[in-house]
Parts: structure tokens; C-alpha cells; sequence
């Protein structure tokens, strides 16, 4: 059965109506065989039975004369006339004692049938079929009756080659017509098959080329759109255009114009030509309707997809597609191949946080992979990785998207790398100006440690001048001095120094409290002289917060300063030696680490508060100061994630609260 | 066969296609073949060679020895049996002698069957051989064709036996077609009769010469203007008579017998009818000569398919043949030399010559194809047997003879009887007018030293 499904349909149809038919004409055949040759057999029978009635009655007078000259001429003319000849293979005449009387034989006569068929007494004929020499004949027995006495009996015998070529006849007739039918049948069956069957492979190729992409087939010819160029669809060439028959079918569903009317302009297209035909023509116009309806959509997509490709690919910003289960790089533009180094099919594959290292937890990858979150998020200032590990720092836009059916981020970064290095810079240069300003207290900050030094130094001197004793105390006390001294100015210019550093780029663990206390042991000494107490309240046990120590050393340097200042100018009206207070404080509080910077100076006014952090904005008489401490003061606390707050009150003083978050 | 791949479908088709013609063809071809059933034939028992043996050739005869007809019978067969004898003396022919089984059948068809079958089946003869009759040779005809052995010589010319041509019958005499054409030929054309009728008997014979006549009279545009008959074994012929008299006939052509034939003229001449009687040769011209008065003026015209036995011209004529009067003498002694010996003589030549060709390896078939290989073996003169596959009838000749003095002779001048029949007509007319009824027989020397011809 298997191999019947795999034969084409056209030998199908064909072999199944040739079976069928051959079936039912071998059918009649036997059947009309059957009850023709049953028939043809009696009526020769009763052919038989009249030959030998005739020869009876014919005859009984020469068997009763003993007339056999007689008798042999009437059963030789019976066997004889004309066609007959062909019919009776014999005739014999016996009497009661089965002597043979007559017979039409031309040789000896066959013995054995003399007795054979005989008709019993009251039976009117009797007959079978028996053997005479090499031939098969039907033996009719008839008994020649004299009044009701029988006096013989005469025996025809028919040839059943005769019948035997009447019924090859028919049956030669029979399967010539059977012949012939099927030859017609074949040839019928056969071109129906192949009318039906043939559109089908027609169509079964149009299929497999536009399967593979090639739409460029011609379209039938023979349809009574006839040939129809596809240039000459408004809809095709300018996609913008609707095409009335899928575009606008719910419109029209919705009882819009008349669709007739619509259709007026488009009436040469494909959709609207239907040819009228059987179901095999139908089956070719819906086919041709459904190959242009893929052509024009195909039309459309390919020039959406165009456009939007362009703009991925032109975009002026690095643009990454990255899957939200897996954080792989789905897909990528030109420029972030550019600016991360990576070829695009590095890219592709690979997963975001290669490139994005830090803050797995809290960077991208958790918007991403937030199934909740939608709509978009804005990173500032986060770093990458090129190629090799090198840092990029990116502002990141992240959106969520469905990209191909899965859900996916697309992130646009914008390198913003120069910008922070101008930062650093800027940065730098404000510190190297702080350093200036420091210099003047370093100075007399190391001078402090240097003349203790040189007056021990000077004192052992003149001691070994003198040759005096010098009592092992006093030696003692004099060196661990001079050590101390020492160590005191190696730990200035240590924090002098470490303050000069340029940052690093990597974030790292910090204690607040130690870049205080750094920026304390640097400013500190020059604050006391100028009568300005730095009270310090640490907290003991903080978290470290992600920051860069010389930077926080530099944020408290400026605060500090400011403090200072404020503080001098609060005492300028009044007594310039009256010096102030400077209150340190750290603690830790809703999850943040935070310091306090209070000071009692003068208090920053109203109009100026909101401004304060403006860069170049500065209070002070220009070309003392470029206005870009605090600015710098705050971009750094918000490069860390954290927050600045500032309390004001004039003649009282200003606190300025910094928390950072604690990491983790 | 069938594969997958779409590409080579396509390919596919073709073979699968040319099987289905293939399908198709050697199906119609099977239904053809097998609807040809054997067309069987009568097969009859295949044997050796019946009737042959090393030394002795056998042969049946079926004819009339007894009877009305008896003495054409009779005179036939001391023709043939005169040859045999003489041939069987001189050593037979390829070491054989040859045996003729003889029945008679006394004319009738029937018996003529019955005797027939008794020699094939029975006798187990090699070939039948010298029948006589017209009706008792066609009766056997159909048996003769069944069981496929050969029928050589019959006394009689009757047009069933030539057409259509049975490869088993090989006659020897020209057919009563042939005869009666050449009657009415020389009727018409030599006496200027236009007034035939025809007498014959009611049979197949009769039947026969009737309807040579009348093709013949067709191609003269003319037709009988009487036809009389007579039932065969009867002597009833005056119905027959008046009829051909009522029409006053010029001619009379009778197809019978001959004692219906010479009660006929003898009845027409006492009623003062005196046309031209002719008869064809099967009438017996001996016997119509013996039972007619000599003296009387009648002219009686037989056309013979051999020539007269005796006679002047005989020994010319005869050639070869001569030798039955010889034979005759020395065999039957008391026997006259007849027309109906002498076909049977010459039956019995042909048979021998048949025999001499088909060589010692002898079957029928052999036979029959030596017999259709004499294609020109010379009796006489003018009289040659021929044969052929398509050609079963060796002589084709045709002699006139007129009564004379009780005998046949041989008619050499046309003219002369033209010009006595005139003068009987006169006679007769003159005689009726003296109303004595009687017909003269007296013959004017003049007249008769012009019909005898040179003596």
C-alpha cells in the first residue's frame, strides 16, 4: 500500500480507472461468456436432436426395408448439407442389438461407440460428450420409434470443435472489445490524469521556486490577466500606497465605497482576474492571486526592514541588541564595533558583561534581566571594556524591547570617555591649584618638623663642639624626637603626594575616615595658626564605600577650604584672629555612609545657594579662584553614587552633608 | 523506482510511462493471442498408405453393371480391366499389379454411397477409380473429399465434378459443357438451326446438359424453345415429346440415357417430327445405334469426347489408342470396341501413367501430385492429356459422329448434312401433305454416297 501513496497522482487516477474499468469489462466478459456459451451448447443440442429427429422419421421406413443404400444416402446428405459440415462430426444408425446399420464414417468405425451412449428405455434422447479418435464430439441418441416400438436408434455426433470455435470466437470478440475499450480508456484515463495532474506540477514547480526565494517566475501567461506587469501596481512600486485587496478589506467589510469601485482602477491586476474554469483553472488563478499577494508584501518588508537596517546601522551611537535571559549580544551596529574593538561576530554571542564588568547586580544586566521594568533607564558614567580590557566610560540609554519574539534590551551607549578625561584633568588642575594654595602651609607645616630636627641636630652639634656629656636621656630624647620629627614630615609629603596622585580609574574599597584624617594631616598645623579648630567625630566600624581615596581626600580638602573661608570672612568684620570651628563628623545611617562638614563662618546667602555648585561660580574675587571646587566636589560625589546636601544659616555658619551608599 | 527527490521525478515519469505502454501493449497482444483459439480441423486417423502393399496396387470401382444402364457400366469396365490385365501381364508398374475391386450400382446414387464407403472403409482401397453417372459421382463427392482419396475417371462430364476444382477428383473426358458448346456451334452455325429444344432426363445429368445448352445458346443470344423431360429409370418420355413438338423445333439436343433417348426419336419419328436429334456422348452410342432403324431419314448427331474406335479414319485418329482394340480382343473376345470402352481404356492409361510417375514410394497425395505433373502426355495425334494443379481434366477434344448404317461415324462435311437435312425436310413435308404419317426410310443413293465420304 505504501508503494500505491508514492506513485504520482496522475498514475493514480489513471491505473485506478484502468483497473476498475478492466475489472468490470473482465466481468461482463465471464458473465456474458458464461451464460452465452451455456446457451450455444443447448441450442446446438437441440440442433443435434433435430438433425437426428429428421433422419428418425426419415429413416425408419429404409430400417424397416433393410434399405441401407438408402439409409446411408439420407444420413450422409444430413451430415453433409453444406454447413452442416462443419457441425456433425457423424451420424450412425444402430438396432436394438447395437449392430450398426449405417454410419457416415470414411474409416473403420470406432468400436466403442457402438455401445456408447445409450438411451435408456424411457428416455426420449440421451447426450455426451465423447472421444472420437483425436477429437471431442457431443453424441445425441435418438431412438427411431415405429409406432411406439423402437426399432433403432440413430446417434449424431457434433463436433465440439464447433462450438469450441464459436465460443474462441466470441471470446476473441469479447476481448477485442475489451482491447479496445481499454485501449481507449488508457488513452482517455491517461490524458484526463495528466489534465488534472499536469497544473498541479505546474504548480507543485512555481511552489518550489518561490519556496527557494525566487520570485521573479514568471507568472502564468495563460491567465486572463494576461501579462500583467507588476511595475504597473501603484501599491507595489510606492509601498506607502494601500492595495485595495488586503489592505483595506476590513474597510470594506465595514461598508465602505463599493469595492466594485475600488477595483475599477486595479482591474488588470492579478487579484481580480478570475478565469472561468474547473477547479484545476481556479486552483491556478487563487495560486497566482497568492504568489502576488507574497510578492507585495515581501515588497513591503524587505524596504521596513531597509529603512530600519539603515538606521541601526548609520546610528551615530554604538547600539547593541542584548538578550534579557541570557545576556548575550544579539545583534550590533558598525559603531560599537568601532568603539569596543570587537568584530561583529566577536560581538554577537558574546555576552554583556564582558563589556559592561562592574555592578553585575545593579548596572544593565539588572534592568535586563527585571522582566518587570519597562520603558527605558538611563545610565550615566558607567565603564566598559574594549577589546583588551581597556576602560571606555559610556553614558548607557537601555530600553526594553521584543526583539524576534524574544524579550531583549536595545542599549545605545555614548562614549563619554574624553569627557571624563577632561574631568580628571580638570580635577588635577584644581588640585594642583589647591596644592598652590597649600604650598604656603606646607611649608610651614614641614618647617615645623624640619626645626625641631635641626634644633636636635644643632644641639648635639654644639654638645660635641664643647665635648659636653650628653646624659644617654637626654641623647635619647633627642634622637626619638628628631625620629618623630622625621616621620611627621615623611607622613606631609606622603599626604601631600597621595593628594597630587591622579586618580586611578577603578573604583576601590574606601574608609571615610581615612582620607579625612589624610586631608587633616595636611591642613591641619595651617589651620591651627590661623586660630581654626578641626574637631573631628569619626565613627568607628564604617562600611567602605566604592571611591577613590585622594579623591575623597580632595572633596574634603575643598570642603574644608571652603569652611576656612567662610570662616575668615565671617571674622573679617570682626576680629580677624577670632578663628572658628570646623566639625568633622562620619556615621553611618539608612544604608549610607555619611559625613558632615560643619562650619561656623559666615553661612552662604539665599540668592547663592542653589548656584553654589555651578562650575566657575565663585564668591570670591576672580582669578583667586576659577569657581570649580564644589563643582568638581560634586561631580565627584555623584560619580560615586552619592548625594551632597547643604544647611545654611547666615552669620551661623553651613554644614555640608555628604552620604555615599554602601555597596552591596 | 519511485524516488524522492523532486528533481529527478520528472525523470522518473518517463520510464514509468514507457512501462505503461509497455503494460499496455504486451496486454493487448496477451487478449489478442488468447482469443485466437486453435481452429480445429477434422482430423482424420493418419495411417500407412491404405491399398498398397509391395505387390499389389488396390483399386475400387463403383458402377453400373446391372440395370437400365448397365451396358455403360459394363463397357467401361472391360476397358480399363483390358489395359490392367495387359499392364499386370507385362509386370505391373513399379513391381505392383494392380487389383480393381469392382461393385456395381446400378446407376443409383445411394447404392453408389453405400459401395463407395464400403471400398474406403472396408476394401480399404488405395483410389476409386472409372465411375459411371453423373448423379452417383456427385453423391459421393462429399465422401470422397472427407476422407482425401482420389477419385481418378468418370464416365461423365458433368460440370459439378470440375467446378469447383476438388484436388481429389481427376476426370479425363471433356465436360458436357464443352460438348454442348461444340453442338451448338456446329447447329447454328454449320446447319443454320435456330430452333433448338432440349429432351433430358430429370436428374443432375440432365440438368446439367441442360444448362450447357442454354450457356451455350446465350452467347448466340438465343435460348430453347422447348425444354422436355423425363424422370430417370423411366421410359416416360411423350410428355417430354409433344411439348418439343408443339414448338416445332429444328433440333432436338437430348441429355438422357439410351433407352429413353430411342423410344424419344423413335416416338418422333412415327409423328412425322424429324429435326436433328443430338445426343451427348453418355447416351451409349452402340446401344441408341442398335435399338434405331437404320433405313430411317433421321439425322442423329453425337458428339463423343474420344474418337470413334472404328471407322476409316479411326486408325489416325486413334493413334496410341488403338492398342484397346487389340486388348479388347484378347480379353473380352466377344466384346465390340465402343466409345464408353474406349474411355475406359483410356481411363486406365492415364491411371498407369499416373502410378509410373508417382514412383514406388506411392501414397495419394504422391498421387494425385504425379497426375498434376503429366502435363503433356500425347494418346493421338490431336489428343493429348494434360493436367495441372488447376487443370483436373486431362482431354479436352470433342469429336462429331453421325448415325450411319447403324454405326457412328466420324461427320467430316457439315455441308453435306446440311444439305440432307433439307432434303428430308422436303420428304417429310411432301409426305405429311400425302398424309401417310409414315416416315420414309428410303435414302437416295445420291444422298447416301455423299454422306459416306470416302469409303
Amino acid at each position: 500500500m505504501k508503494r500505491f501513496t508514492d506513485i504520482s497522482l496522475k498514475n493514480k487516477i489513471f491505473i485506478s480507472i484502468l483497473a476498475v474499468i478492466l475489472m468490470i469489462s473482465a466481468a461482463i466478459a465471464f458473465l456474458a461468456r458464461w451464460i452465452l456459451v451455456s446457451s450455444l451448447i443447448s441450442e446446438l443440442e437441440l440442433r443435434g436432436i433435430a438433425i437426428a429427429r429428421t433422419i428418425a422419421e426419415r429413416g425408419s421406413g429404409y430400417v424397416l426395408d433393410r434399405n441401407y443404400p438408402r439409409l446411408l444416402s439420407l444420413i450422409f446428405d444430413e451430415a453433409q448439407l453444406n454447413e452442416r459440415k462443419h457441425l456433425v462430426a457423424y451420424i450412425f444408425i444402430v438396432d436394438q442389438e447395437n449392430n450398426i446399420l449405417s454410419h457416415t464414417f470414411t474409416y473403420p468405425f470406432p468400436a466403442h461407440l457402438r455401445t456408447a451412449n445409450r438411451v435408456p428405455p424411457e428416455e426420449g434422447k440421451s447426450v455426451q460428450l465423447l472421444t472420437v479418435g483425436n477429437q471431442a464430439a457431443y453424441d445425441i441418441a435418438l431412438p427411431i420409434h415405429e409406432g411406439i416400438y423402437r426399432i433403432g436408434t440413430v446417434h449424431v455426433g457434433l463436433n465440439k470443435s464447433h462450438i469450441d470455435n464459436l465460443v474462441s470466437k466470441l471470446r476473441f470478440t469479447f476481448l477485442g472489445f475489451i482491447s479496445l475499450v481499454f485501449f481507449i480508456i488508457f488513452i482517455m484515463s491517461h490524458k484526463l490524469a495528466k489534465y488534472i495532474t499536469r497544473p498541479i506540477s505546474k504548480l507543485t514547480r512555481l511552489s518550489d521556486e518561490l519556496s527557494r526565494g525566487n520570485f521573479d517566475i514568471q507568472l502564468d501567461p495563460g491567465s486572463a490577466t494576461g501579462d500583467w506587469d507588476p511595475s504597473a501596481c501603484p501599491a507595489y512600486v510606492n509601498t506607502d500606497l494601500p492595495c485595495w485587496h488586503f489592505d483595506d478589506a476590513s474597510a470594506a467589510r465595514e461598508g465602505a465605497a463599493e469595492p466594485s469601485e475600488h477595483r475599477h482602477t486595479c482591474r488588470p491586476c492579478v487579484f481580480y482576474g478570475k478565469r472561468e474554469g474547473d477547479e484545476v483553472g481556479q486552483l491556478a488563478d487563487s495560486f497566482r492571486s497568492m504568489v502576488w499577494s507574497i510578492k507585495l508584501y515581501r515588497r513591503r518588508l524587505h524596504e521596513s526592514e531597509d529603512k530600519y537596517r539603515s538606521l541601526f546601522d548609520s546610528g551615530p551611537d554604538p547600539i547593541f541588541v542584548v538578550d534579557s535571559s541570557s545576556l548575550k549580544i544579539i545583534d550590533a551596529n558598525p559603531r560599537a564595533v568601532e568603539l569596543y574593538g570587537y568584530e561583529k561576530h566577536e560581538l554577537v554571542g558574546r555576552s554583556f558583561l564582558e563589556l559592561e564588568p562592574q555592578n553585575p547586580r545593579t548596572g544593565t544586566a539588572s534592568f535586563a534581566i527585571d522582566s518587570d521594568a519597562h520603558g527605558c533607564v538611563f545610565y550615566q558614567k558607567v565603564l566598559h571594556q574594549k577589546k583588551g580590557s581597556k576602560p571606555v566610560f559610556v553614558n548607557l540609554h537601555a530600553c526594553h524591547i521584543s526583539y524576534r519574539g524574544r524579550p531583549a534590551v536595545i542599549v545605545a551607549a555614548t562614549d563619554i570617555t574624553e569627557m571624563m578625561e577632561k574631568d580628571a584633568q580638570l580635577i588635577q588642575a584644581s588640585k594642583m591649584k589647591s596644592l598652590g594654595e597649600m604650598s604656603a602651609g606646607m611649608a610651614h607645616e614641614l618647617n615645623q618638623p624640619l626645626n625641631a630636627i635641626k634644633m636636635g641636630s644643632d644641639f648635639l652639634a654644639m654638645m660635641m663642639e664643647n665635648d659636653l656629656e650628653v646624659s644617654k636621656e637626654n641623647l635619647q630624647q633627642v634622637v626619638s624626637e628628631m625620629s618623630t620629627q622625621v616621620d611627621r614630615a615623611a607622613d606631609i609629603i606622603n599626604a601631600l603626594r597621595a593628594f597630587g596622585r591622579k586618580a586611578d580609574f577603578v573604583m576601590e574599597k574606601v574608609d571615610i575616615n581615612k582620607p579625612v584624617r589624610g586631608v587633616f594631616s595636611i591642613v591641619g598645623r595651617q589651620f591651627e595658626l590661623e586660630n581654626i579648630t578641626i574637631t573631628m567625630e569619626l565613627a568607628k566600624g564604617l562600611p567602605p564605600i566604592m571611591a577613590h581615596d585622594n579623591r575623597l581626600q580632595q572633596v574634603f580638602f575643598n570642603l574644608v577650604t571652603n569652611a576656612r573661608d567662610a570662616i575668615m570672612e565671617k571674622n573679617q568684620t570682626g576680629s580677624p584672629r577670632a578663628g572658628g570651628t570646623i566639625r568633622i563628623r562620619t556615621y553611618e545611617a539608612d544604608g549610607h555612609v555619611v559625613a558632615e562638614v560643619r562650619d561656623d563662618g559666615a553661612g552662604i546667602p539665599d540668592s547663592v545657594r542653589d548656584k553654589i555648585f555651578d562650575p566657575f561660580f565663585t564668591t570670591k574675587e576672580t582669578s583667586q579662584d576659577m569657581g570649580l571646587g564644589l563643582a568638581i566636589t560634586y561631580g565627584i560625589v555623584k560619580g560615586y553614587g552619592g548625594d551632597i546636601q547643604v544647611t545654611t544659616r547666615r552669620t551661623e555658619g553651613t554644614t555640608f552633608i555628604l552620604s555615599f551608599p554602601v555597596p552591596g | 523506482m519511485i524516488l524522492r527527490s523532486r528533481g529527478a521525478l520528472k525523470i522518473v515519469e518517463m520510464p514509468v510511462e514507457r512501462g505503461m505502454r509497455a503494460l499496455l501493449y504486451s496486454v493487448m497482444v496477451l487478449c489478442t493471442l488468447a482469443a485466437c483459439g486453435r481452429t480445429d480441423q477434422a482430423a482424420a486417423p493418419l495411417e500407412s498408405t491404405p491399398g498398397v502393399t509391395d505387390t499389389e496396387i488396390v483399386l475400387g470401382s463403383s458402377l453400373a453393371l446391372e440395370g437400365h444402364a448397365s451396358y455403360l457400366g459394363t463397357e467401361t469396365y472391360r476397358g480399363y480391366m483390358s489395359y490392367i490385365r495387359h499392364i499386370n501381364e507385362s509386370g505391373g508398374i513399379h513391381g505392383r499389379t494392380i487389383r480393381v475391386i469392382a461393385y456395381d450400382d446400378g446407376y443409383d446414387p445411394p447404392m453408389c454411397l453405400a459401395n463407395t464407403q464400403r471400398l474406403i472403409v472396408e476394401d480399404r482401397v488405395f483410389a476409386l477409380f472409372s465411375y459411371v453417372g453423373t448423379p452417383t459421382t456427385v453423391k459421393i463427392l462429399p465422401m470422397v473429399e472427407e476422407a482425401k482419396i482420389p477419385l481418378l475417371g468418370m464416365f461423365t462430364g458433368a460440370h459439378a465434378l470440375r467446378e469447383p476444382l476438388i484436388r481429389y477428383i481427376i476426370n479425363v473426358r471433356a465436360s458436357y459443357y464443352q460438348e454442348t458448346e461444340a453442338a451448338i456451334r456446329h447447329l447454328i452455325e454449320d446447319l443454320g438451326i435456330m430452333k433448338i429444344a432440349v429432351f433430358y432426363q430429370y436428374d443432375a445429368f440432365g440438368f446439367d446438359g441442360l444448362t450447357g445448352m442454354e450457356l451455350a445458346l446465350q452467347e448466340y443470344g438465343l435460348a430453347p424453345v422447348a425444354r422436355g423431360s423425363y424422370v430417370r429409370g423411366t421410359l416416360d418420355v411423350e410428355e417430354g415429346l409433344h411439348k418439343i413438338m408443339a414448338t416445332g423445333a429444328e433440333a432436338v439436343v437430348m441429355i438422357g440415357t439410351y433407352e429413353p433417348c430411342s423410344k424419344f426419336i423413335k416416338l418422333a419419328i412415327q409423328k412425322g417430327f424429324n429435326p436433328v436429334f443430338y445426343t451427348v456422348s453418355f447416351v451409349g452410342a452402340e446401344e441408341l445405334a442398335r435399338r434405331l432403324d437404320p433405313s430411317a431419314n433421321t439425322t442423329v448427331i453425337m458428339s463423343q469426347v474420344v474418337p470413334p474406335p472404328e471407322g476409316p479414319e479411326s486408325r489416325a485418329l486413334l493413334g496410341s489408342t488403338v492398342e484397346y482394340l487389340e486388348l479388347l480382343k484378347r480379353y473380352f473376345p466377344e466384346d465390340k470396341p465402343n466409345f464408353v470402352g474406349l474411355e475406359g481404356y483410356i481411363n486406365a492409361r492415364v491411371l498407369v501413367e499416373g502410378l509410373d510417375h508417382a514412383g514406388r514410394e506411392l501414397t495419394r497425395e504422391g498421387f494425385i501430385d504425379a497426375i498434376e505433373s503429366i502435363q503433356h502426355y500425347p494418346l493421338a495425334l490431336d489428343m493429348a492429356i494434360s493436367f495441372s494443379p488447376t487443370d483436373h481434366q486431362g482431354l479436352d477434344s470433342v469429336y462429331f459422329t453421325r448415325l450411319q448404317y447403324g454405326l457412328f461415324l466420324l461427320i467430316k462435311d457439315w455441308e453435306a448434312i446440311r444439305g440432307s437435312i433439307a432434303q428430308d425436310r422436303d420428304r417429310s413435308d411432301a409426305e405429311g401433305r400425302d398424309g401417310t404419317g409414315e416416315a420414309s426410310g428410303a435414302v437416295t443413293p445420291d444422298a447416301t454416297v455423299k454422306e459416306q465420304g470416302a469409303p
